[in-house]
């Protein structure tokens, strides 16, 4: 090899340590035969042509950078498990290509296969028969771990994930919270530097939770490990992950931070008000249009662009909503009235807490405040769900 | 290639300790597979005693195609049972795992089913010991005859593993596969059980070239016993099992990239 050459090389890896995963314009249908009626059914089928064909993901492409944590969400149904398992090598793209750290997982498979880490929420890859330890000692024959590695790793995931406590049980015999750290460790047996998880926290308690989030932090933070995880838990995407993706029909519709949406979308805080007595509403905000119902009042951001990306304005409070009434009084919207409660919402970017509260003070005396702020899935369910 | 057969055996021996774990249900399950097999004996015994000849092949003829034939299935289903049984992992969704481990699929698939069959193994070994036993004493053979059946078992095996492999391989594009495998694997089985000289033109033509089935005992058996053809039968035989087995990987990896797993 020249001198030249070799330069070339090094750079050439340098350059791909930089990107973990690189999706572009994946698209994935599948085609299911259409099922014949009458006489041999079953025969004709097989032999049939005739096919329903589902577009389960159309177009996605995104970079994630060596490092990264990405959580990556949306609907049951969206397509989330669809472009896992096309990054994976699992399924094959109708169209698009996946690189993973430089390597196509389609044509390399067996080579991408032992540089990543994948667990499947719903299944384990481990013996289901057999006690736990032996899982690890098969895995790391087929990963090619030497026995020194695997020594000295089992006990530093042990000491994270307490898998002591059921070293030697059958898989079968497990809790579910045990199996999937079991199965989490399984899949870092071979030291990847890219992990992907597929629902990790579902159907677990709160300390498995925090059990398997603590280690994926370790994991993503002291060791610089690339992640990407689904899930429906917003509580995982809020503690862990620096990005968010979220897919709906197929197609991605937010790809930013987590603050992103919560910022350019401006959600509303909640604002319960018990009066002592009985409250005047004053003529200006005695509208109809409290009926309305909240959503009217954002902009949907796949209507302007992805997190405003595609120019214009970035989504704000609507004008056109009519109860935000004159400019001297503060942007609120009432949602609900009571006989002595009043629930409004303000949106925290434009009011100020005061400004609403004293406003609100004026219509009758408070005896109580409950504030309750957004959290990220009412985000998500309200401009992706 | 090493460590591949290194983790074959590795793997081989974790599926039979993980059937290890229910020991009635193993030891159950491989009496009465030797039943079945028994029972089944009975009744091609039946057939032999009633009718002996068929179509100028004598009674030791037709059992040593019936024993050929059943060597050759054991082979394949011991070691590639779970081939076979393809449909599940694709109805269930399976094959994911097997997908994200750095080995050719069909490496991590066939140790899985891995299993013994006693049952198969007395009831084909004997009934060629018999057959070649009296053909031999009749002088229409000598021991020549041994190693070269032996030869036959082994493409034959691969014959028919390379019919399974490609009818499983259909099951991406169908997901449920048994009915084929009615048809390519179980019927083709049994009709080469017999001479094919028993049936129509066009049909023992399928069973030598689209569905070689053929090949496994009927081929083999007219230089073996009957001193047809010639002795380019053995490089012939080598030649196609190798040819069909290539064809049916290529088909696989194929197949492979169809997989449309299952929604979780």
């Amino acid at each position: 090899m020249t001198d030249s050459a070799a330069g070339q090389a090094s750079h050439e890896s340098s350059r791909r340590t930089e990107t973990a995963i690189e999706a572009v314009a994946l698209c994935k249908s599948f085609k299911t035969p259409v099922a014949a009626k009458g006489r041999f059914s079953g025969i004709r089928s097989m032999f049939s042509r005739e096919y329903t064909v589902k577009e389960a993901v159309t177009d996605i492409g995104f970079t994630v950078e060596k490092g990264d944590f990405v959580g990556y969400i949306g609907p049951n149904g969206a397509g989330k498990s669809t472009t896992i398992k096309m990054l994976t090598g699992i399924l094959h793209p109708s169209s698009g290509s996946v690189k993973l750290a430089g390597i196509d997982p389609h044509r390399d498979r067996t080579k991408c296969a032992s540089k990543l880490g994948v667990v499947f929420g719903q299944r384990s890859q481990l013996w289901w028969d057999l006690p736990v330890k032996d899982s690890y000692d098969i895995l790391a024959h087929m990963y090619g771990v030497e026995e020194k590695d695997k020594l000295r790793r089992l006990p530093q995931f042990d000491e994270l994930l307490a898998l002591g406590e059921f070293w030697d049980t059958p898989v079968r015999k497990l809790s579910l919270g045990q199996r999937m750290r079991a199965d989490i460790a399984a899949a870092m047996l071979h030291d990847p530097d890219l992990l992907f998880l597929d629902e990790p926290t579902i159907g677990l308690d709160v300390n498995a939770k925090r059990n398997i989030r603590g280690f994926l932090k370790i994991l993503n933070e002291e060791f610089g490990k690339t992640i990407l995880l689904t899930t429906h838990d917003m509580d995982d995407i809020e503690q862990l992950c620096r990005r968010v993706m979220v897919i709906g029909g197929g197609q991605l519709t937010y790809d930013g931070t987590i603050e992103g949406p919560r910022r350019e979308i401006g959600l509303p805080t909640e604002i319960k008000i018990t009066y002592q007595g009985r409250y005047e509403l004053p003529d200006e905000w005695n509208a109809e249009d409290a009926a309305q119902g909240p959503a009217d009042l954002f902009v949907r951001v796949d209507e302007a662009g992805p997190a405003g990306a595609a120019g214009g304005e970035p989504p704000t409070l609507s004008s056109a909503s009519g109860v935000i009434g004159r400019a001297e009084l503060p942007r609120m919207r009432i949602v609900s009235r009571g006989e002595r409660t009043l629930t409004v919402e303000v949106n925290r970017q434009e009011v100020r807490t005061m400004d609403a509260l004293r406003e609100l003070g004026r219509w009758g005396e408070i005896d109580d405040v409950e504030m309750r702020e957004p959290d990220f899935e009412e985000i998500i369910r309200r401009v992706y769900g | 290639m090493n460590t591949y057969i290194k983790l074959y055996l590795l793997l081989v021996r974790t599926s039979i300790r993980s059937r290890m774990q229910y020991r009635f249900n193993f030891a159950f399950g491989t009496i009465l597979a030797a039943f079945i097999q028994l029972s089944e004996f009975l009744m091609i015994a039946i057939v032999l005693a009633k009718f002996g000849a068929v179509r100028g092949w004598s009674v030791h003829e037709v059992g040593y195609l019936f024993a050929v034939m059943t060597l050759s299935k054991m082979l394949y289903r011991t070691f590639a049972d779970e081939v076979h049984h393809l449909e599940r992992y694709l109805v269930e969704g399976e094959l994911d795992q097997l997908l994200t481990k750095p080995l050719p699929v069909l490496l991590s698939l066939m140790p899985r089913g891995f299993r013994l069959m006693p049952g198969e193994l007395l009831q084909g070994g004997g009934i060629l010991a018999w057959a070649l036993g009296a053909m031999l004493a009749g002088g229409q053979v000598t021991w020549w005859a041994v190693p070269q059946t032996l030869f036959a078992v082994l493409t034959g095996a691969v014959v028919l593993f390379a019919i399974g492999l490609a009818t499983a391989t259909c099951g991406f594009w169908t997901t449920r596969i048994s009915m084929l495998q009615n048809m390519t694997e179980d019927a083709a089985q049994t009709a080469a059980r017999y001479p094919l000289t028993l049936y129509p033109g066009w049909m023992s033509g399928l069973l030598l070239t689209a569905l070689p089935v053929g090949l496994v005992n009927y081929v083999p058996a007219l230089y073996i016993l009957r001193g047809e053809l010639g002795a380019w039968v053995f490089p012939l035989l080598a030649a196609a099992a190798c040819l069909a087995v290539l064809l049916a990987l290529r088909f696989w990896k194929f197949g492979i990239s169809k997989y449309q797993s299952t929604g979780s």
